[in-house]
């Protein structure tokens, strides 16, 4: 068995900002990230949305990168970017030739140090989003399912809760002063990991990343809410109309064990088992072989990215002719069997084998074949904000070939439990279709 | 633009001494048995990536039906001689291997990735997909159940609704012209009519087989010849096809969608294909028009204006023919002002030559991407891809820097007049009638479609 071995070097500076730096000099590229702790789970309360608005903000102007420059810099380097919110972090990414390595770092050193926007840009980026949203969510077929629709059903705590897209009434109160009071906050070098990864040296890494980030203030370390959950103990439901889809659709989320816990390997393993592709429990069952869904995937979403309550979720569209309820029966039978008799050794042994060839392919690659690195970069700033310890990236994997067949019955038998999950099913509203009195049952 | 003049940032650090980029060395080899191979190393990870193309696709069958290159594919790998549905997956995943197959207008193919480890016993799953597929009965009619649902589905995506317009109208009975067949077409699908395709287009004559990865290219050309050398197949006969509409004038086509609260835009005209000595020029003047984030087009429409998230502009090669088209999602009352302006952009484009700084920056954008391709496997796998199947210069990767950089902004300016054909562009509107329809009136007389695409 091949072992791949990422080098690297980490420091911190004196301000508080960590730094990675990943050398590779296959191809005359480097990839640059900065990460902030801070995603729209920890969002402010009554301002649903601002996370991302905030993220398409940073794009914006900075003090002396006005509008667009960022933009035209990157591009005109020859190279691409881009940016996004998850639940606990929000991220600032682009790969350029390596001779634009400076210019990059001096661009996002400017937008960390100072953000320089007024209420025409935020007009300008709240119709943008709104937009954003329209196309992925609200004119879309099972747009936002099920990653809007279940966290209101499934959590209590508002930080797990509401929708991260963004109420527009939200979107529309917001105004400069949460803009600044955001940055003033989270955007702190202190609250921050920049990775530079590919065509660098170590040393050069580190030294560059000194001269244009070591004089960026740092400010209070933030004070995150608490997105505790209280304890669940019954199933959950919901409900959502689907305006233009043909076919019920069915979301089924279990609460998952924190990150890195003991139970967290096996779990991932587990949710492999069950969705890893159509090899998977659940597709192979419902889709190959009692034929009742047409799609059935899901799973833990970002396994190594996730610092607050987090479900693995399961999608499933099916044929009209079945119900919600037949549909829901067949998924438990699934399940059942999982708990019940476990997983074999052949089985875990190709879980295991499959694992570690996604797991290269993250560190290769892992965005749309685009941005190389991203994923090798999303990993090492999840382990340095939440573990204080990127070298992970190298060892992680091991817990991931430990893990027993005892080990992920136990955990199913643990996690995947009723009183543990919700479900939202989101049906046709046209006439015609499956749910309610018309739906036919064949099985 | 409205803002008038674009500030610019102080004190950015200028670039240094670019560094070469070395595209690695290609082998190339004809097996036996006439199949063409070509291999690439690239060592960054322990795995593997590779295609097998064959050079027939949804338009080669499609006097006999539309989508049935798709629909073989799809059931590749369900079955063969040696193994059912459940054996192939497991098997793949004990391979800890990646492996879908399918069919655009111009080629089926079989794409894989795994651990180079492994490498041998995949390529041997390939080739048993490529020659011992067995189209189980029970598989053929599942898959194509799904595949009604699937066709049902897309009926209500906005994107496809706009596609299917847009092809349709440019590439009228031509194959190129109907991207996805009907709902009565599934259900007329044969298992036969499958395995007919099979025969016909799976043969080693007519593939391609690359591979990228972490081997060493001799021992795989071995490895090769042992797995695939036993292969015999003849290449099947060319076909010929109408040339496709040439439609004039400014035409506006409005597919209906109750209840959309948002429209989709979709302009385009015909364009040109790959081998076109005009390619990369026209690749240059679309990145400056609608092609990049810093894009004359995006800076307009989204972050002036605000109207959308996701304006963009491409050109789509297919074999035979290309066309170039503008898309951008947009808020319901600025279909109009949406529309003015993507044309006034293209006009401008038209009539002024660029400067030669935003030219220069538009050259460094698509040198620097192209070589974005060298650092993954499946990056560098595409790239090859493009200039094998097109049959472009053994040199194409390398010299595609230059010849960017070698134009002018007369160059650009004579592409975009030529190209960019604003006054015969077709214009493609999907949202809800009652909102949109007065808005698209004003960019000509309009036709309306419903979205099982019936004239209305």
């Amino acid at each position: 068995m091949k072992r791949l071995q990422i080098a690297m070097e980490s420091t911190t500076l004196a301000n508080g900002l960590k730094v990675v730096i990943a050398p590779d000099s296959t191809a005359p590229v480097v990839t640059v990230g900065v990460y902030y702790k801070i995603g729209f789970r920890l969002e402010p309360p009554g301002r649903s949305g601002f996370a991302h608005l905030f993220e398409h903000m940073m794009f914006q102007g900075s003090a002396n990168v006005p509008k667009m420059q960022h933009i035209k810099l990157i591009n005109s380097s020859g190279g691409v970017l881009n940016g996004s919110t998850s639940y606990d972090v929000t991220n600032y990414y682009q790969a350029v030739p390596s001779n634009a390595l400076e210019r990059v770092l001096w661009l996002e050193a400017d937008r960390m140090r100072a953000l320089k926007v007024d209420d025409e840009n935020l007009k300008n980026q709240r119709d943008v989003v709104k937009e954003e949203v329209r196309v992925n969510v609200m004119n879309q077929p099972y747009g936002g399912f099920p990653w809007l629709d279940m966290p209101p059903v499934a959590f209590r705590n508002w930080a797990n809760a509401h929708n991260f897209y963004g109420d527009f009434a939200d979107l529309d109160a917001a105004d400069l002063t949460d803009v600044q009071a955001f940055f003033n906050t989270y955007y702190l070098p202190n609250n921050a990991v920049l990775l530079v990864l590919g065509d660098v040296k170590a040393a050069e890494g580190i030294v560059l990343a000194g001269k244009y980030f070591e004089g960026i203030p740092a400010g209070a370390a933030p004070q995150f809410a608490d997105p505790t959950e209280p304890e669940q103990t019954e199933e959950r439901h919901g409900f959502v109309e689907e305006k233009f889809g043909t076919l019920p659709a069915m979301a089924v989320g279990y609460l998952m064990p924190k990150r890195r816990t003991a139970d967290w390997c096996a779990m991932a393993l587990l949710d492999q088992a069950l969705h890893g592709g159509r090899a998977g429990r659940l597709y192979r069952d419902l889709v190959l072989e009692k034929q009742i869904a047409v799609e059935a995937d899901g799973g833990i979403d970002d396994v190594f990215g996730y610092n607050g309550p987090t479900q693995m979720t399961t999608r499933i569209l099916h044929k009209p002719e079945f119900t919600n309820e037949t549909a829901l029966a067949a998924f438990d039978l699934v399940i059942r069997e999982v708990l019940e008799n476990g997983i074999s050794a052949d089985e875990l042994e190709q879980l295991k084998v499959k694992w570690r060839s996604d797991y290269y392919a993250t560190l290769e690659g892992g965005r749309g074949g685009y941005m190389p690195k991203y994923g090798l970069m999303h990993l090492l700033a999840c382990f340095t904000l939440f573990d204080n310890e990127p070298q992970l990236v190298n060892t992680i994997l091991e817990g991931f070939l430990n893990v027993t067949r005892e080990e992920i019955q136990a955990v199913g038998r643990k996690y995947l439990r009723k009183e543990k999950r919700a479900i939202v099913l989101r049906n046709p509203v046209k006439a015609g279709s499956a749910s309610g009195a018309h739906a036919k049952e064949t099985a | 633009m409205a803002s008038g003049t674009v500030e610019m940032a102080t004190g950015a650090p200028e670039l240094a001494a670019e560094r070469a980029v070395t595209w690695p060395k290609r082998t190339k080899a004809r097996l036996s048995n006439g199949l063409e191979v070509i291999l690439a190393e690239s060592h960054s990870i322990p795995k593997f990536h590779g295609e097998l193309f064959f050079r027939s696709g949804n338009a080669a069958v499609a006097d006999r039906t539309p989508g049935l290159a798709e629909m073989t594919a799809t059931l590749v790998r369900t079955g063969t001689a040696k193994r059912v549905s459940r054996q192939i997956e497991e098997e793949l995943r004990r391979l800890g291997a990646d492996l879908s197959s399918n069919a655009g207008a111009d080629t089926s193919a079989l794409s894989f990735a795994g651990l180079s480890e492994f490498a041998a016993p995949l390529l041997e799953m390939v080739s048993e997909f490529a020659r011992e597929a067995a189209f189980p009965d029970a598989e053929f009619e599942r898959e194509r159940r799904q595949k009604l649902e699937e066709v049902k589905l897309e009926r209500t995506q906005p994107g496809f609704l706009a596609s299917e317009r847009l092809r349709r109208v440019l590439f009228g009975a031509h194959p190129y012209g109907q991207v996805s067949p009907s709902e009565a077409q599934v259900a007329a699908y044969k298992r036969e009519d499958l395995q007919a395709v099979y025969r016909e287009s799976y043969t080693p004559e007519n593939a391609l087989l690359l591979l990228v990865g972490d081997f060493d290219s001799q021992e795989m050309l071995k490895t090769g010849e042992k797995i695939f050398g036993a292969w015999r197949g003849k290449k099947p006969t060319a076909k010929t096809f109408a040339a496709p509409p040439n439609p004039r004038g400014r035409r506006v086509y409005l597919v209906h969608v109750p209840g959309a609260v948002q429209t989709q835009l979709l302009l385009g005209c015909h364009a040109i294909t790959r081998q076109h000595p005009d390619w990369v020029r026209l690749g240059l003047t679309n990145s400056l028009y609608g092609g990049a984030f810093n894009s004359r087009l995006v800076m307009n429409i989204r972050e002036d204006k605000g109207y959308t998230y996701s304006p963009r502009s491409g050109v789509s090669a297919l074999r035979e023919h290309g066309y170039f088209s503008v898309s951008a999602a947009v808020r319901n009352d600025v279909v109009a002002a949406s529309l003015t302006e993507i044309f006034y952009e293209m006009d401008k484009l038209r009539s002024v030559p660029v400067s030669t700084a935003e030219l220069a920056d538009a050259q460094n954008y698509l040198s620097g991407v192209f070589s974005m391709g060298l650092a993954t496997q499946d990056g560098l796998l595409s790239q090859l891809s493009t200039v094998a199947l097109n049959e472009l210069p053994d040199d194409y990767l390398e010299t595609y820097r230059q010849r960017v950089r070698a134009l002018r902004p007369e160059d650009l300016l004579a592409t975009a007049r030529k190209y960019l054909d604003s006054a015969n562009m077709q214009i493609v509107v999907v949202g809800d009638r009652a909102q949109i329809e007065q808005q698209a009136m004003l960019f000509g007389e309009p036709e309306f479609y419903d979205v099982l695409g019936a004239r209305v």
